[in-house]
C-alpha cells in the first residue's frame, strides 16, 4: 500500500503540466504503484477566491473518491474562508488543509492564519504546507521567488500545538535537524520526503533520527514532479521493513483517520 | 549498464567535507546501478589560480586511482590561463589519464577567451563538460554569485563557432531555466544536454528528447542521485532511448577521443 501526500491536479500558469487532470492523476498513480493520493487544486492557488478552485477540485475527482483524498486550499485572509471551510468539509468531503502563505503574503504567526489554524485543529484536519511548488532557481518572472522558511513553519507549530503540520517539497531540513539550543522539534511537524535522500547526506535518515520514523510521510508531487525519484529513495532507504511500511502509507493513513488505509 | 557524466568526488579544494567519503560515493553508485561516474572537482567561485587548478585535479586523479574501475576524472581548468590551462589538460589526459574537460564560471562560454582550449579540446576531441544554467534575471546570477554563468544560448554560440568541439551543458536539471536552455540548442549538433540536478520536473527528460533527440541526452546526477537515475527511469521514453541516454552516448563520445 502506498499513500501520496503530494499530488495536485489543475492548471500551472507558468509551464505547461502534463497528466494534472484527475483522470491524468490516476493514470501517473496507477503507472508507479500509488494507491491513494492527497490532492489539491492547482488552480485555487492561483483565484483570489479559492473557494472556486475547491469546487472545481471537489468535482473533477468524483469518480475517484475511493483513491484521491482532497484536500483545502483556503487563504485567511480572503473574505468568507470560515464559511468556505465548513462547505470544504462538510459538504465536499476535505480531509485537510494545504496553505500556501508565501503566494497568498501572510505569515503562519499573524493573527488570521491563528483563527484558521484553531479552526482546522478544532475539526481534526491535518495542514500541509508546501515549501515550494517550483524550484526557485527557475521561477517566471510573474511568480514567488522564495519557499516557506521551514524556521516559520517549526515556529508555527511550537505555537499552535493542537494542529498537525505536514512539510510538502523541503530540499533541505537543516532546520529541522540542527534547531538550535538542541531542543526537539515539535511533536506535531511532519515531513514529507520526495526532495530528501537516502544516500550520501542520507537527509531521510536523517529526519528519521531527529523526529521518529513516525514523523516522516512518503509523497511524489506529481504531477509536477516524476514519481520514481521519490520510490527509489524508498527503495534503496536503509530502514526496516516495517519502518517503510509507516513512511509509505501507516503515518499518514493515521493522520487521515483512515481504516486500514 | 549507466554512466553518470556529470558527478564529483567527496573531497574539495579548500573547502569544509561533504560529509560522506568516495567510499559512500561507491556505495550510492552501488545501490542504484551506476557503473561508472565521470568526476571532477571544480571551484565554483572566483578566479582560481593554476595551483588551485592543479591541487583540484589531483583530488579527482586521487579518486580515480582509488576506484580505477567506477571513477573517470575531467580536468578541471580557468581558461584565463591560455597556454597554462592548455599544458594542464594536457597532463591530465596524456599523464593522468582523464577523459575531458570541465568549465564552470570562471568565463562564460560565448566569450573569445575560451576558444584557444576549446580548439585544443576539439583536437583532442575530448568532451568539454560546462557548468551552466539560466538564472531568472541577471540579478539572480549575482546573488547566486554566478554573473558568468552559461546558459544553453552562451554554450550554442560558442558551438557554432567551433563545430568540431564536443560540448555538454551540465546538469539541465540543476536550477534555473532548463526549457530557455533545451530550446537554445535545438539547432546545434555538437551539443549535449546532461540530465542531473535535483531538480526532477515531469516532462524535462521528454522535452530534451523532443528538441535534441535522444541522441544528444545523457544521463547524470552532479550527487542528486535517485533524481538522477530516477527522472530517466520515470520518463515516457523507449528502451533504447534509456540506453542511448543512460550510457551508450556517452561510450560513443569517449570513443572518438584522439588521445
Amino acid at each position: 500500500m502506498i499513500i501520496d501526500a503530494s499530488t495536485y491536479i489543475g492548471h500551472w500558469p507558468f509551464r505547461r503540466l502534463r497528466h494534472n487532470t484527475a483522470e491524468g492523476l490516476i493514470s501517473l498513480m496507477d503507472r508507479n504503484g500509488i494507491d491513494k493520493a492527497v490532492v489539491s487544486s492547482i488552480n485555487a492557488v492561483f483565484y483570489k477566491n479559492c473557494q472556486e478552485g475547491n469546487e472545481e477540485l471537489a468535482e473533477e475527482i468524483e469518480p475517484y473518491r475511493d483513491r484521491l483524498i482532497p484536500f483545502a486550499t483556503l487563504n485567511p485572509k480572503y473574505v468568507a474562508w470560515r464559511e468556505d471551510l465548513e462547505r470544504c468539509v462538510e459538504d465536499l468531503g476535505m480531509r485537510g488543509l494545504r496553505l500556501y502563505p508565501v503566494y497568498h503574503k501572510y505569515g503562519l504567526l499573524e493573527r488570521e492564519s491563528s483563527e484558521l489554524l484553531r479552526e482546522a485543529a478544532r475539526m481534526r484536519l491535518p495542514v500541509e504546507l508546501p515549501v515550494t511548488l517550483v524550484d526557485p532557481r527557475q521561477h517566471h518572472w510573474l511568480d514567488v521567488d522564495t519557499g516557506l522558511p521551514l524556521n516559520q513553519v517549526l515556529e508555527a507549530a511550537d505555537r499552535y500545538r493542537e494542529n498537525v503540520f505536514i512539510i510538502l517539497n523541503a530540499k533541505t531540513v537543516s532546520p529541522i535537524i540542527e534547531r538550535k539550543g538542541a531542543a526537539a522539534p515539535p511533536r506535531n511537524v511532519y515531513v514529507e520526503m520526495s526532495r530528501l535522500s537516502a544516500v550520501l547526506n542520507k537527509s531521510i535518515q536523517a529526519v528519521i533520527s531527529r523526529l521518529g520514523v513516525e514523523r516522516v510521510v512518503f509523497g511524489t508531487g506529481m504531477p509536477f514532479h516524476y514519481a520514481k525519484p521519490a520510490l527509489l529513495k524508498m527503495e534503496i532507504l536503509d530502514i526496516k521493513e516495517e519502518e517503510k511500511e509507516a513512511i509509505y502509507w501507516k503515518n499518514m493513513a493515521e493522520l487521515l483517520g483512515l481504516q486500514g488505509g | 549498464m549507466k554512466i553518470d557524466v556529470h558527478c564529483h568526488v567527496a573531497k574539495r579544494a579548500n573547502r569544509a567535507s561533504r560529509g560522506w567519503t568516495n567510499a559512500d560515493l561507491i556505495e550510492a553508485a552501488d545501490k542504484l546501478g551506476i557503473d561508472k561516474l565521470l568526476c571532477s572537482t571544480p571551484v565554483s567561485r572566483g578566479q582560481p589560480t593554476m595551483k588551485m587548478v592543479r591541487e583540484c585535479n589531483d583530488i579527482t586523479y586521487e579518486a580515480m586511482k582509488e576506484y580505477p574501475d567506477r571513477i573517470l576524472g575531467y580536468a578541471f581548468v580557468n581558461p584565463g590561463y591560455f597556454t597554462e590551462a592548455i599544458e594542464e589538460v594536457e597532463r591530465c589526459i596524456n599523464e593522468l589519464g582523464m577523459i575531458g574537460i570541465k568549465l564552470y564560471n570562471q568565463y562564460r562560454a560565448d566569450e573569445p577567451v575560451v576558444l584557444p582550449l576549446i580548439r585544443k579540446a576539439a583536437e583532442m576531441q575530448v568532451p568539454v563538460l560546462w557548468h551552466a544554467g539560466h538564472p531568472p534575471s541577471p540579478e539572480e546570477a549575482l546573488r547566486w554569485g554566478q554573473p558568468r554563468i552559461s546558459d544553453g544560448v552562451h554554450i550554442a554560440a560558442l558551438a557554432r563557432k567551433v563545430p568540431d568541439a564536443i560540448l555538454i551543458n551540465g546538469h539541465i536539471g540543476g536550477g534555473g531555466d532548463w526549457e530557455w536552455s533545451i530550446k537554445a540548442l535545438k539547432n546545434v549538433p555538437n551539443v549535449y544536454v546532461d540530465t542531473s540536478g535535483s531538480v526532477v520536473d515531469e516532462g524535462i527528460v521528454e522535452m530534451c528528447v523532443k528538441y535534441l533527440g535522444a541522441e544528444r541526452v545523457l544521463f547524470g546526477t552532479d550527487l542528486s542521485m535517485e533524481a538522477g537515475v530516477g527522472k530517466i527511469l520515470g520518463a515516457d521514453l523507449t528502451d533504447e532511448q534509456r540506453e542511448l541516454i543512460f550510457w551508450k552516448n556517452i561510450d560513443g563520445i569517449l570513443r572518438r577521443r584522439k588521445v
